[in-house]
């Protein structure tokens, strides 16, 4: 009953959301259609680089594509239902955040359902490139579609992580309310860096981006056992639990954080 | 619920707020991040009070005494540095959204509605959040409906709204979920005088005729004189007074003004070449001054704590022949202002 509260809820604030956007339906209109042209654009971009490059170290351009096309559907997933806890620093210059915290709502849900941007132009783009490259290596016959299932419970478990990095990173602008540039970093310039397999840069980087920033987890570990088949499919259950372990840990220090909150004067 | 019930109890609360220096130039936010260097501000110091099931209290201060940082932690907006805070026994702190459950919040400088959103549409919502049952849910928005005037914008935006409009929209939001206990934070703050009248007239009926318990922060002393039956002063972070507005009045002791009408002339027992002010008394406790005297008229000032006007006028009749008597009470404005 509990949970059913929750989803109703959850699905009342969204319909409610998109109805304010509807408000302005030339923007909502334009807004899409264009994070779809960006979207394409950076595609066919990217695909030019690694057309005239063609492998690196040892990665073929079906399995840079795929790594591509994870990293993108995770990251549209987690931004598709987190999508003004990216935000909060809108919320904490402003003191907007008071309204969601007289209500007895948890702040996370509200958040989550505040402002909600359908992104089906990142979603094509994914969902093209995966398929692209998923053919081209079932046809080289390197897998098979068994590993698609795999893929789309990688998507999910790396959406969670990227999930997770954000709400941390959010909850740090508790303490200094401007997160802009931090965000850059752990979410922006990290989500980028993983988009190629992690061989290409030096030890040092390659470890922040798994251990500090654990972003490398969202597509580059598990298409190790996925694409290549080292380790075992063990490898995927493990993330599924290293996912589990970052959400708990960055929902307490949320928790935390929300205890020090300073609002704004009035 | 039995009435005279505690509400709302603060035991000791303290605010202070750490930020952080704020670093320029590149890498701001980084370098803010790793400072060491903090600003303390102490918003509310040591405060404590009890307001009972019923009260309608006001709480007043200057700007930047630390009402509205009260208020948020008594919300659960904020959390105190250190002391307690407990809305029906419920601490807000640890169970934020039971609290919430059983408090109507306003903001007046702040809509809580969806701004893009008719005005109903946000009642549906908040209903749902508030697990209001629909058939309540109408019968209460037809009770608020009537009362606040509200149909007239039902299905208007509400970044549509007047000021006025708005602040009774956001009213029955809060009263949407029947709470026991009112927050109201500058509920009249920009209102023309029928606006403001229509909303105290109603939180006036909330509170006599439903028994909710209201506090409400104001820079409106006519807000306060006309709803409030106690007061509390905050400065500088510090609760400097709390009672009735009666009792505050007595305790500045500002003078009541008495202004008399001869017909004809009249004899003051006291030297004419005397400049004024002068002081009178029935004996050496007992004094009011005379600050302005004219051909027809006296101006007495006095503190009604020391000196029964009835005494006066009875030693003032015997000047002449008093034709009209006219008496104002200090200003309340000004009572503040002394406070302040």
């Amino acid at each position: 009953m509990n949970i059913k509260y929750w989803l109703d809820l959850y699905v009342v604030l969204i319909k409610s959301s998109i109805r304010s956007r509807m408000q302005y339906k030339l923007n909502f209109i334009l807004g899409t259609v264009l994070a779809a042209i960006v979207q394409i654009a950076e595609f066919l971009m990217i695909a030019i680089v690694l057309n005239k490059f063609g492998a690196v170290k040892g990665w073929s351009l079906y399995e840079v594509g795929y790594l591509f096309a994870v990293m993108t559907l995770s990251k549209t997933l987690y931004r598709t239902f987190a999508s003004d806890v990216h935000h909060l620093e809108n919320y904490l210059t402003t003191g907007e955040l008071d309204q969601l915290l007289t209500r007895p709502v948890p702040i996370l849900l509200a958040l989550m359902s505040q402002n909600i941007r359908l992104m089906p132009g990142e979603l094509l783009q994914g969902g093209t490139i995966l398929y692209w490259s998923m053919h081209g290596l079932i046809t080289s016959g390197q897998i098979t579609w068994a590993a698609l299932p795999y893929t789309l419970f990688i998507i999910v478990t790396g959406g969670v992580i990227l999930f997770s990095i954000g709400l941390a990173t959010a909850t740090i602008g508790f303490w200094i309310t401007r997160i802009d540039e931090l965000q850059t970093l752990t979410e922006d310039a990290a989500q980028t860096a993983v988009r190629y397999p992690l061989v290409l840069y030096p030890v040092w980087l390659r470890s922040l981006l798994l251990i500090v920033i654990p972003v490398g987890f969202v597509g580059y570990v598990p298409s190790l056992f996925i694409l290549r088949g080292e380790y075992g499919a063990w490898l995927v259950y493990g993330i599924a639990f290293l996912a589990v372990i970052c959400l708990i840990v960055s929902l307490k220090f949320w928790k935390f954080g929300l205890t020090r909150y300073q609002s704004t004067g009035s | 619920m039995k009435p005279s019930q505690p509400m709302i109890e603060v035991c000791g609360l303290h605010k202070q707020f750490k930020t952080p220096v704020v670093k320029e130039g590149r890498f701001a936010g980084l370098r803010t991040l790793f400072t060491r260097e903090y600003r303390m501000k102490e918003a509310v110091k040591d405060i404590s009070f009890t307001i009972s099931q019923g009260d309608f209290v006001g709480y007043i201060g200057p700007n930047g005494a630390g009402k509205s940082t009260t208020i948020k932690m008594l919300t659960g907006i904020l959390h105190p540095s250190s002391g307690e805070v407990k809305i029906g026994g419920i601490n807000p702190h640890h169970n934020r959204r039971h609290v919430a459950k059983r408090l109507g919040v306003v903001f007046g400088q702040r809509s809580q509605l969806w701004w893009d959103l008719p005005v109903k549409d946000s009642y549906d919502i908040l209903a749902h959040m508030y697990k209001v049952a629909s058939s309540e849910k109408e019968k209460r928005l037809d009770e608020l409906g009537e009362l606040l005037d509200l149909k007239e914008f039902w299905l208007t935006p509400v970044r549509k709204l007047s000021l006025g409009q708005r602040m009774r929209a956001d009213i029955a939001a809060s009263m949407l979920h029947d709470p026991d206990v009112l927050f109201l934070d500058e509920p009249t703050i920009g209102l023309d005088v029928t606006a403001k009248r229509s909303i105290r007239g109603f939180l006036k009926k909330l509170n006599s005729e439903y028994g909710k318990t209201i506090l409400l922060t104001t820079h409106d002393m006519d807000d306060i004189e006309q709803l409030c039956q106690r007061v509390m002063v905050i400065n500088h972070g510090k609760l400097s007074y709390e009672g009735t507005i009666g009792n505050l009045r007595d305790k500045i002791g500002l003078p009541t003004r008495i202004h008399v009408t001869f017909h004809g002339t009249y004899q003051m027992p006291i030297p004419k070449d005397l400049s004024l002010p002068v002081e009178l008394g029935l004996d050496a406790e007992h004094t009011f001054q005379i600050v302005e005297a004219s051909s027809h008229e006296i101006h007495i000032e006095a503190n009604r704590q020391q000196v029964k006007a009835m005494d006066i006028l009875r030693m003032v009749s015997g000047w002449g022949e008093v034709a009209d008597i006219h008496m104002e009470e200090p200003d309340f404005e000004d009572i503040i202002h002394r406070i302040y």
